[in-house]
């Protein structure tokens, strides 16, 4: 029993990680938390939804239309919101990503409509394996989240693009003068951060039913991660991710499941109580 | 005709009360709340659950002290944090109530909600028929709160939240209790959400959860971002003027037949979305901005009088 909460809270902990990452990048680039992250990651379920059901398209091809189109949103976002913005006060910019989130939310909802949908994908049996059971959504969403995170990790060690990105998030003003083109970094931010919200949201797809609210489902888990983590910190939303996946798998054992949302609202307030920096730094205090 | 405005007027009312209440927390002391559902239901079930045993005055007034006491709380514990921060702990305060009101059946059963509310002056409403004595209660209820929100905004209580607001350091410098006055602005605001809640609880004599999403958050920050950061003045205009075109759009289904229910509540959600996100980028002083005194409006008055 421990052990199977202990792997379902790993594989959940991963799922989040995705978006915790993308959350943290835009923060760390951008200087403003992005609260239209769950909805963009309903968008993500739905276009890969459309993909597979509607045109047919396998679930991998779906993921990519998937990815394709949260990016192209998020860098259309930035062209006629954020970038609009980028020089008022912070607080402005998070009440905006609000107001997204309403946007996207609402379009998905215009055009498919409140009902439960699901993926077409042959169901499986799940695998035992010393008295566990493992799914193959579980197998699906653990290698690819791995996959993403080596990927990320080399983009943002060893590309320029990534030294660039980790320029702009450091010290904007020094990059600008160093030729570092401000306007090109944050399109590209977007456009990965698109693609991996998209992807979380194929993977959410596939571990539960597809409605307009799935990625609000997990917008509060998602900012217990990065700010566990410490916002801004790429290995901190990870760990971050990991760690409130487990958390939420894990409380089964002491409160009823109905709270189980509750958990990373009480780990992210119990957190900025005693430690304000996150796990790893990072300013939660304002004066 | 008239029943259909009589319900608009209660509506806009509520919006009103729940945005003075986010015009204090965020336009005058700049302190971003995301979980007012959460405080709106408070005061709605406190209502339904008191009032037919202790009377509907004393049930208001324990809705705004309770609202208050767990905003107070909720203050307590995280208004020092930075503003994104205050946000996902604001967001993560809303769902924690609907996850209690949903599954603590014993107390307010759950999902179903509750039903027969009695509304005050009951035996008036028969007399007089219709909603109309129930409007002139809720302008009264408006009224008051309006009176005594303006009046803490022209004070030095209000002068030191926006202080505060502008610039935190200076003001702390200045020897202002910054935590303290913080905590006072969320705790009233607390207070009037939760009679907000309390007259949705009267109005509509039946409460459930699914009345309390975070669409209402949303109405309310429109409404002060619409009426200008800070004026009280501005977001009673701007509560107006937002439920007077979001009404409006319902009779849109007359007209256009291809849009279904669901969809039109996307359309009239996806447009409010639309509506915040462009008076940020284009009017983001509001339809009627704060008044803003300079220090030169203070230090030119005794050469004039000179």
């Amino acid at each position: 029993m421990v052990a199977q909460l202990f792997l379902n809270g790993l594989v959940t902990g991963l799922l989040l990680a995705l978006p915790a990452l993308a959350l943290t990048l835009v923060f760390g680039v951008l200087k403003f938390a992005n609260f239209a992250v769950g909805a963009m990651l309903t968008l993500g379920a739905y276009a890969a939804w459309v993909a597979n059901t509607q045109l047919g398209l396998s679930l991998p091809a779906s993921a990519a239309v998937a990815a394709t189109t949260v990016a192209l949103t998020g860098i259309l976002s930035d062209q006629l919101v954020f970038e609009r913005l980028k020089n008022r006060d912070s607080i402005s910019l998070l009440v905006a990503s609000m107001g997204l989130s309403l946007v996207l939310e609402n379009i998905c909802r215009f055009f498919l409509g409140n009902a439960s949908r699901s993926f077409d994908v042959p169901i499986s049996r799940p695998m035992r394996w010393e008295g566990l059971r493992i799914n193959q959504e579980q197998i699906t969403t653990a290698l690819t989240v791995c996959v993403c995170l080596v990927l990320v990790h080399l983009l943002l060690r060893h590309s320029p693009l990534g030294r660039a990105m980790r320029a702009v998030a450091d010290n904007p003003s020094l990059a600008a003068t160093r030729g570092v083109d401000r306007r090109l970094i944050a399109r590209l931010t977007w456009a990965l951060v698109g693609a991996l919200i998209g992807l979380a949201g194929v993977l959410a797809g596939l571990d539960r039913s597809i409605d307009p609210q799935i990625g609000w489902n997990y917008q509060i888990p998602i900012f217990a991660a990065a700010i566990l983590g410490g916002l801004g910190s790429p290995v901190g939303a990870v760990v971050g991710a990991l760690v409130i996946g487990l958390a939420e798998e894990m409380s089964a054992l002491i409160i009823p499941t109905n709270y189980r949302q509750i958990v990373s609202f009480t780990v992210i307030l119990v957190l900025l109580l005693f430690r304000s920096n996150g796990l790893l730094s990072a300013k939660a205090v304002r004066k | 005709m008239i029943p259909y405005l009589i319900t608009i007027a209660i509506l806009v009312i509520i919006a009103a009360l729940i945005g003075l209440a986010l015009n204090l927390q965020w336009g005058l002391a700049g302190l971003v709340n995301f979980g007012v559902v959460g405080f709106v239901a408070i005061g709605a079930y406190t209502t339904a659950l008191t009032a037919p045993s202790i009377g509907w005055l004393p049930a208001m007034i324990l809705a705004a002290l309770i609202a208050a006491a767990l905003s107070a709380g909720l203050a307590l514990l995280s208004i020092r944090l930075e503003e994104n921060y205050l946000a996902i702990i604001t967001i993560g305060f809303g769902e924690a109530v609907r996850l209690v009101i949903l599954n603590e059946g014993w107390l307010t059963n759950g999902a179903l909600g509750i039903a027969n509310i009695q509304r005050p002056f009951a035996s008036l409403t028969e007399q007089f028929g219709g909603d109309i004595v129930f409007v002139i209660f809720a302008i009264g209820v408006l009224a008051v709160v309006f009176v005594a929100l303006e009046g803490w905004t022209r004070a030095p209580f209000g002068r030191a939240l926006r202080a505060i607001r502008d610039d935190a350091t200076i003001s702390a410098a200045l020897g202002k209790p910054v935590f303290a006055l913080r905590v006072r602005a969320f705790a009233i605001g607390g207070a009037v959400m939760g009679l907000a809640g309390a007259l949705q609880a009267f109005y509509l004599t039946y409460i459930d959860p699914s009345q309390f999403s975070a669409i209402v958050t949303s109405y309310a920050f429109m409404a002060v971002i619409a009426g200008g950061r800070g004026s009280n003045v501005g977001l009673l205009v701007g509560a107006g003027s937002i439920m007077a075109l979001l009404e409006g759009t319902r009779f849109l289904k007359d007209f256009i037949s291809v849009i279904d229910g669901v969809q039109l509540s996307a359309l009239r959600l996806g447009l409010i979305g639309v509506g915040i996100i462009l008076q940020l980028i284009l009017r983001p002083q509001g339809l009627v901005p704060e008044a803003r005194r300079k220090a030169a409006d203070v230090l030119a008055k005794p050469r004039e009088a000179a």
